[in-house]
């Protein structure tokens, strides 16, 4: 009971708003905010207080015939701690977005959204069916497009919105034809059942393979990762709950979650480490030369889900968990870090145009700086000690290859993060800022505390979670541990080195050497240009020659037959119309008198 | 005996619509129609010793008042339109 209020109390907050929104138009400055946070706070007291308990929840639900599908929510090791982050996460940037968004016109309709939002991931973790997993998965997906598009006035952003829905839409198919599959072969898609059900190899891979394709779009990894720098267009607040510390690592859940499925697709694991790396590394190249804050952001998730996919390639899905919590914090914190620049210097976002706003905004410096430091993987900041045990689980389980990427993309993480750092903050530029208020600096100095001492829930997590034998630390580890970090150390000097203000011509003198490069690095390696020319334009031709041909020749040219056909009949029927009245009824009468003797007498 | 009353009803009824020209004694003419199929009903119901012919009357009577409000109402609009209730003006049903 319980565990439905956790779920549910999001929902209620939703409706409230929404329905705040339709019919009392005045906004009341920050109370919807209020609503919305209270009762994702008290969501996130239950979950507290149920957390790494076994707690089910189960109501009636669908029943037709021999199938029925029960209403479940499951709480256990694993949900719990997704839970307990997107509640305590969502609970802090909830607080930032109630200042953040106090200005705006249709603040109710922004929380309902939101809260609809936690409400639906809440339902994602919690479902204990593939079905009602589904049902949180597609129900993120919808508050995703809702906020992107916030402010729907600008098409930009509405397009935004746009192309994370179709994309997301088509990774669905997978998770769709996936569950279709699960349930042909096993009869149930509960997913205790599915993980203790003996399936055929063929079936598991797959169903596998389906639902990782699934996994990609949610998750924003190649093919599918197109859509997440675009959905940067939403307010700052969405882009670090939504595109950045919960939903986007829903794909990372659903695979640890049938892990023991995953784990019995064995030829997918090479797939989905190297969609892993190939993703982590290309989009750290691409997050190298973007200008635009929240750009550099965005792409830096990308390449860190990539990590955690690859984690879940080499099997280490403890390491994966444990990289989404570490990253849950310091993505949101450096988001909404970048939300209180970009509120402070009046809505720009490119980084150029800011510098030295380590005077101006000193609060917003620090957790800056730790949340730099985080994603860097500098020891003994979080994101060291999560990155580094994906680094160690990869190599350990020999794929020395991608093992090198990631460490190549560690550095490249670390190279562009400081760039960031070094533009925005440092410098002896001076731009004028304001720094924001206490409501917002509140959350990020809980989340920078959060990422510098995060890496202390590593050990729990993997001794809660369990899933496979613990690897006994050795000497190798110690070792790795060493070289990540020089790598990390090296991508910062390197940055440090480049982006002094006195190092302008070298800077210059590259940018024209390989002016080429970075052009196509600045244009995201031309994929949206590519995928436009490949596959939309064909396309748009195909519906093109369809509309044309068959619509309006083949189905239109038909229908229009019949209506011209129709009058001119009416047209020669025309002729024998008397057109006056009492002749029409003589003749009606006629014939009623007519089928009368045809009825009496017609038969004899 | 209440049979061919009720049949000559009918037949008055039905000349009334086919031989006057005007139109609210046309629609007159019609209700004397219903009404003498409603004294068909009653009078066979009440010969066979069946109550569906009764409850025959009772849905004839429903259909008539609609038909007699549609009607009334077309009747209006004609003569808004032709300043005549006359069958004669209305002969556009040709054009």
């Amino acid at each position: 009971m319980q565990l439905a209020f956790l779920c549910f109390l999001p929902f209620l907050a939703s409706i409230f708003n929404g329905f705040w929104y339709l019919f009392a138009k005045k906004p009341w400055k920050m109370a919807a905010g209020v609503v919305s946070t209270l009762a994702l706070f008290t969501s996130f007291c239950l979950a507290s207080a149920l957390a790494f308990h076994d707690v089910t929840f189960s109501l009636p639900w669908i029943a037709t015939g021999s199938f029925e599908l029960p209403f479940v929510l499951r709480l256990d090791h694993l949900s719990s701690i997704f839970v307990l982050v997107i509640t305590g996460v969502g609970t802090l940037i909830h607080i930032y977005a109630t200042v953040y968004m106090a200005h705006d016109s249709g603040i109710q309709k922004f929380f309902a959204y939101l809260s609809l939002f936690c409400g639906s991931m809440l339902v994602l973790v919690l479902g204990g069916s593939l079905p009602i997993l589904f049902c949180g998965w597609e129900g993120v997906g919808l508050c995703s497009y809702l906020l992107i598009s916030f402010w729907f006035d600008d098409s930009e952003k509405a397009k935004a919105g746009a192309k994370a829905f179709i994309v997301n839409r088509i990774g669905d198919v997978g998770f769709l034809l996936g569950m279709f599959v699960l349930f042909q072969a096993c009869g149930s898609l509960d997913i205790e059942t599915l993980t203790h059900a003996q399936l055929s190899p063929t079936t598991v891979l797959i169903a596998c393979s389906l639902l990782f394709f699934a996994c990609t779009g949610k998750s924003a990894q190649i093919p599918l990762y197109i859509w997440l720098p675009d959905a940067m267009a939403g307010p700052t607040p969405v882009s670090a709950l939504i595109h950045a510390a919960t939903m986007v690592t829903s794909g990372v859940y659903l695979v640890t979650r049938l892990h023991v499925l995953f784990d019995a697709a064995e030829s997918l694991h090479i797939v989905m480490a190297t969609v892993g790396g190939v993703t982590a590394f290309v989009a750290a190249t691409i997050a190298l030369v973007q200008d635009d804050i929240k750009k550099v952001l965005a792409y830096s998730t990308v390449s860190q889900l990539g990590y955690l996919f690859l984690a879940c390639g080499v099997g280490a899905y403890e390491a994966a968990v444990f990289h989404v919590v570490t990253h849950a914090f310091f993505k949101a914190l450096l988001f909404l870090a970048a939300g209180s620049v970009i509120h402070g210097m009046d809505g720009e976002q490119n980084m150029w145009k800011m510098g030295g706003l380590k005077k101006a905004m000193p609060v917003t410096f620090a957790t800056f700086t730790l949340g730099w430091l985080a994603i860097c993987g500098i020891p003994p900041f979080s994101g060291f000690f999560s990155k580094d045990e994906i680094l160690f689980h990869t190599f350990t389980s020999g794929h020395t290859g991608l093992w090198a990427l990631g460490l190549v993309t560690a550095c490249m993480t670390a190279f562009y993060m400081t760039r960031l750092y070094i533009v925005t903050f440092l410098g002896t530029k001076h731009t004028h800022a304001h720094e924001s208020s206490w409501g917002m600096l509140a959350p990020l100095c809980v989340l920078a505390c959060l990422s510098a001492l995060g890496g202390i829930f590593g050990h729990m997590i993997s001794h809660t979670l369990a899933f496979h034998a613990e690897a006994e630390s050795s000497q190798l580890e110690w070792i790795l541990m060493l070289v990540s970090a020089c790598i990390a150390g090296l991508g910062i000097a390197l940055a440090f080195f480049m982006y002094d203000e006195s190092r302008q011509p070298i800077r210059a003198r590259i940018q024209k050497q390989y002016g080429w490069l970075s052009t196509a690095l600045a244009h995201a390696w031309y994929v949206d240009e590519a995928i436009d020319l490949v596959l939309l334009k064909p396309l748009r031709q195909i519906y093109g020659f369809v509309w044309r041909t068959i619509d309006v020749l083949c189905i239109d040219g038909f229908i229009m037959l019949l209506a011209s056909g129709g009058r001119a009949s009416g047209d020669v029927l025309r002729l024998i119309q008397p057109g006056f009245l009492h002749i029409s009824i003589a003749c009606m009468v006629m014939g009623a008198f007519f089928i009368m003797g045809y009825m009496v007498y017609g038969q004899l | 005996m209440v049979e061919s009353f009720a049949a000559a009803l009918f037949l008055i009824g039905l000349l009334g619509i086919v031989l006057r020209r005007t139109i609210l004694v046309m629609l007159m003419s019609l209700e004397l129609m219903l009404n003498a199929v409603n004294l068909t009903f009653v009078a066979f119901g009440q010969q066979q010793g069946l109550l569906t012919g009764q409850v025959y009357v009772f849905f004839t009577m429903t259909i008539a008042a609609a038909e007699a409000a549609i009607g009334l109402a077309l009747v209006i609009a004609l003569f808004r339109t032709f300043r005549s209730v006359d069958t004669h003006a209305v002969h556009g049903m040709r054009e």
